[in-house]
């Protein structure tokens, strides 16, 4: 695809992911049987959803409140590695089952002075840094209390995860997570045609809060639709060609008609780690004990 | 009130996607796009914006711990590369060594090079040491080794994009940073177009402050 296609695409998109209250996606409309669960996970062709026993064989490991094992799986980089399509095995992680919010985020700014607005370090966050907050201890809108915190460096999401014991979700675990369908998508629906019907629609004024969106067949929230999430390496990500990258013709992508997909990864192409985004937030993941 | 904000947070989407690589552009075939236009190195330093604030003891090719800090006082000249990479990375390191060979004798003992690589399994500090006897580079130089964690950090700080690839490579930004004496990147100069005279002219401004 054209770069020019892209910018095209980021003009015409509204750039803050813009949420909608779409109806078939409510979370009264999730709660299927489990039997009817399966039936769905087998219909589930990207990313190989693997939860198809009833007994649940990972129940054993310990459990993280707020947290979501993601069942280990085989995942299509969208990305080639040397210019051929090689699926990669995801091991089983854990994840947090919604994004980071205000509230959370004050916690840790309240517990580390060297990450509030005031004083955080200008190479690991720039001035828009947490812009939206009414002072460093602050949130101000109330409303947004429960929302996503955006407005956060990587480096300032990467410290909060090291705080909670946490890591950031790499590349791959964040897009094999994202990649699974709505609880309640009709088989043969296509992700990639359900979030751009998502960019349709205008953003809202005020970030609507967390779990507001839809709960995807792994059991996480809000994976596409509320806003865009730092992932570990974000800065893996190369579509440029020419002479700016070593290892020429390493540029590819193996779904070439996945535009929602183009959408994230030139947007990650975009930004640095030191970068405050208004629509940029993330969620924490972490290893298998 | 709805559009309005909409169309702000575009404007300011746009804004930041444009701030310093317009990635989104089309790319010429000569692109000079990472040369920074506000070179001002006679303002005042800001140790807020010092890439040496990243902490962390990393190995050089002597086998000695070193903080980045350490490369304080002196205009340092930067790139990542692995020493296996059979392409871009000679070409940056003559790039480099054309910069060093240019510099006016005065400044020559005001400047060093860094290069810090990728590849944290295979460039240990033996296998820079023999790099930088292969590729002749003298006390000027500091080759690091890192953890795969630091590793990842510092190309952020410096805006270096790298990815390792199946064949045990990696595909990376090709940059060349410039760091002024306290550690704040002052320019980038990107893509494998030499282009020792902007080094050369920034190096002075900036030795001379």
């Amino acid at each position: 695809m054209k770069p020019a296609l892209i910018s095209l695409m980021f003009l015409l998109l509204p750039p803050t992911t813009p949420w909608t209250q779409n109806r078939s996606l409510s979370p009264s409309a999730q709660n299927g049987s489990p039997n009817r669960l399966n039936a769905q996970n087998r219909s589930l062709n990207r990313p190989t959803a693997q939860n198809r026993s009833p007994h649940r064989p990972w129940a054993s490991k310990q459990d993280h409140p707020g947290m979501i094992l993601i069942p280990g799986g085989v995942f299509q980089p969208f990305l080639l590695a040397s210019g051929r399509k090689q699926k990669e095995h995801i091991p089983s992680f854990f994840l947090d089952e919604h994004a980071v919010t205000n509230a959370d985020f004050l916690e840790f700014v309240r517990a580390n002075p060297r990450w509030r607005r005031s004083k955080v370090a200008r190479v690991f966050a720039d001035s828009h840094y947490l812009a939206q907050w009414s002072g460093d201890l602050d949130i101000g809108n109330g409303q947004i209390r429960n929302s996503p915190v955006t407005d956060i460096s990587w480096f300032a999401a990467d410290a909060y995860c090291r705080w909670k014991g946490k890591r950031l979700p790499t590349l791959a675990e964040w897009e094999y997570a994202a990649g699974a369908l709505p609880l309640n998508a009709k088989r043969g629906q296509n992700l990639s045609r359900i979030i751009l019907s998502w960019y349709d629609h205008p953003a809202p004024a005020i970030l609507p809060p967390v779990e507001s969106t839809y709960k995807n067949k792994f059991g996480v929230w809000d994976m596409h639709g509320l806003i865009w999430e730092w992932v570990d390496d974000f800065n893996s990500v190369m579509l440029k060609g020419g002479n700016f990258y070593c290892a020429a013709g390493s540029a590819g992508t193996a779904d070439k008609e996945d535009y929602a997909a183009y959408m994230r990864y030139a947007f990650r192409e975009s930004i640095q780690a030191n970068y405050a985004v208004r629509s940029l937030g993330f969620r924490c993941a972490r290893d298998i004990d | 009130m709805k559009t309005i904000i909409a169309t702000c947070s575009l404007i300011f989407l746009i804004g930041v996607s444009c701030r310093r690589k317009p990635s989104m552009d089309p790319v010429s075939c000569c692109p000079k796009v990472g040369i920074s236009s506000d070179i001002s190195p006679a303002g005042p330093l800001d140790a807020r914006t010092s890439i040496y604030q990243l902490p962390g003891l990393w190995t050089d090719q002597h086998d000695r711990s070193l903080e980045l800090s350490r490369l304080k006082g002196k205009v340092q000249v930067m790139a990542m590369i692995f020493t296996h990479c059979g392409y871009a990375c000679p070409r940056i390191v003559q790039d480099m060594k054309a910069i060093q060979d240019s510099l006016p004798d005065a400044e020559k003992n005001n400047v060093g090079f860094v290069l810090v690589s990728f590849d944290t399994q295979r460039d240990d500090p033996a296998q820079l040491q023999r790099f930088a006897e292969q590729q002749a580079l003298d006390g000027h130089w500091i080759l690091l080794h890192g953890s795969s964690r630091q590793v990842r950090e510092l190309s952020m700080l410096l805006d270096i994009k790298y990815r390792q690839t199946g064949d045990n490579g990696f595909t990376h930004s090709n940059s060349i940073l410039i760091l002024d004496n306290q550690g704040t990147v002052r320019t980038s100069l990107d893509g494998l177009e030499p282009q020792t005279g902007t080094a050369i002219d920034l190096i002075h401004r900036l030795t001379a402050g």
